[in-house]
């Protein structure tokens, strides 16, 4: 596929307008906010454990990652 | 993330990454990266339709991209409150693991192993540091310039807005072309009153960290093409005006000198991504990817043409635009 920058000087291997490269619009809400409580969920691990967010947290503080794909 | 995954166990702070990724696929991932923390498997993007950020740029028709999230981090608390979120205009942005780790604990850390040099006199120490993932330089992803100022005891520096013929406290850092920053990133400032001038300043006293966030564009470093050098030379300006409780001093101005390592990107091992110069993963994603496109067409195999036809289009508009620009 044809390699293209886009408006925000970014280069990858697709073409422009290509939902792969598609970024948030503005505006776009983000979900839970700065002094809102961080959504509890459940989820299977990589190894099939299911993992709830708050339970395994244990107390501690976390990052969480939201991102595309390990895949591609 | 791997790498920096020590940095977030000394600080005591849990890692989790949420994709739509199936289980034998997190799985082989983890086990050829080695990934220590926990990689979820949101197969049918519920945890991202809970948190509100599913892709909506992506159609129901754009077959295996369909239930990507738009990418982002949260940082909560022990409570669980979010402290901190982190997402951007572009899904290439992307924040170091430093900058989560420093939003976790409220404050703005340098690490010993970050460049850094030394300015100012005794009164007033100025230390420029470049901080995030050993201040190695890769396309979109962020760094941060920190300018820590140490002021002794009763000393101040100005935030903008300043009475004419004061200087606000300016940091300037500068690159290559491809080298962009972001807006300078100050704390709170405390109001303050100079009887003897008769003004009102907003001011920051004692350790005053000034960040200036950084990252390359495609000129610079590009996932797309080798680099063209291995370092870069970039320079920091400070440009600063003390006072006391009583007086102003003279502004004054300091510069620091960096070369920052680039670095190529892991990109994942699959046709699309090979033969641009970056260094490929070990993962081999082949077999994930015919997964996941088998489990998102079997729901809507038309979209797979639909799909297919889009792409056919798109890159069709993408060698007329590169044509015209080799024609000019």
């Amino acid at each position: 596929m044809t390699t293209e920058r886009d408006q925000a000087g970014f280069d990858a291997p697709a073409p422009l307008g290509h939902p792969a490269r598609a970024s948030m619009p503005k505006g776009h809400p983000t979900g839970p906010g700065v002094g809102e409580q961080l959504p509890d969920f459940e989820l299977p691990d990589a190894n099939g454990q299911p993992v709830r967010l708050h339970e395994h947290r244990a107390g501690a503080r976390a990052a969480l990652i939201f991102y595309r794909s390990a895949v591609w | 993330m791997r790498d920096a995954h020590t940095k977030f166990e000394a600080h005591g702070i849990k890692l989790y990454a949420v994709s739509y990724d199936d289980q034998e696929t997190l799985q082989e991932f983890a086990r050829e990266q080695d990934i220590p923390y926990p990689l979820l498997s949101d197969i049918d993007s519920r945890v991202i339709e809970q948190y509100g950020i599913l892709n909506t740029e992506v159609s129901r028709d754009d077959a295996f991209l369909y239930g990507i999230p738009f990418p982002g981090v949260y940082v909560c608390d022990e409570s669980g409150e979010v402290v901190a979120t982190f997402f951007h205009d572009s899904y290439k942005k992307r924040d170091s693991a430093e900058s989560l780790i420093d939003a976790a604990l409220g404050r703005t850390l340098i690490d010993d192993d970050a460049p850094q040099a030394d300015g100012g006199d005794g009164e007033i120490r100025i230390t420029a540091a470049v901080q995030g993932g050993k201040a190695s330089i890769r396309q979109g992803i962020l760094r941060k310039l920190i300018v820590r100022f140490d002021l002794g005891e009763g000393l101040h520096i100005y935030s903008d807005p300043v009475p004419k013929g004061m200087v606000a406290t300016q940091v300037e850092v500068s690159g290559p072309p491809g080298f962009t920053t972001l807006p300078m990133e100050t704390p709170a400032t405390e109001k303050l009153r100079l009887e003897s001038m008769g003004v009102d300043l907003q001011v920051w006293s004692n350790t005053v960290d000034i960040v200036v966030p950084f990252y390359a564009r495609g000129e610079l470093a590009s996932e797309t093409r080798p680099l063209d050098s291995d370092t870069i030379d970039i320079e920091v300006k400070v440009r600063y005006q003390a006072c006391t409780d009583n007086e102003c001093l003279l502004p004054a101005t300091e510069a620091f000198a960096f070369t920052l390592k680039m670095d190529v990107i892991d990109v994942p091992n699959l046709g699309f991504h090979k033969g641009h110069g970056q260094r490929e993963g070990r993962f081999d994603s082949t077999p994930a990817m015919r997964r996941l496109i088998w489990r998102k067409v079997k729901k809507n195999p038309l979209g797979l043409l639909k799909f297919l036809w889009k792409n056919i289009k798109l890159e069709l508009g993408a060698r007329k635009r590169a044509k015209q620009q080799n024609s000019h």
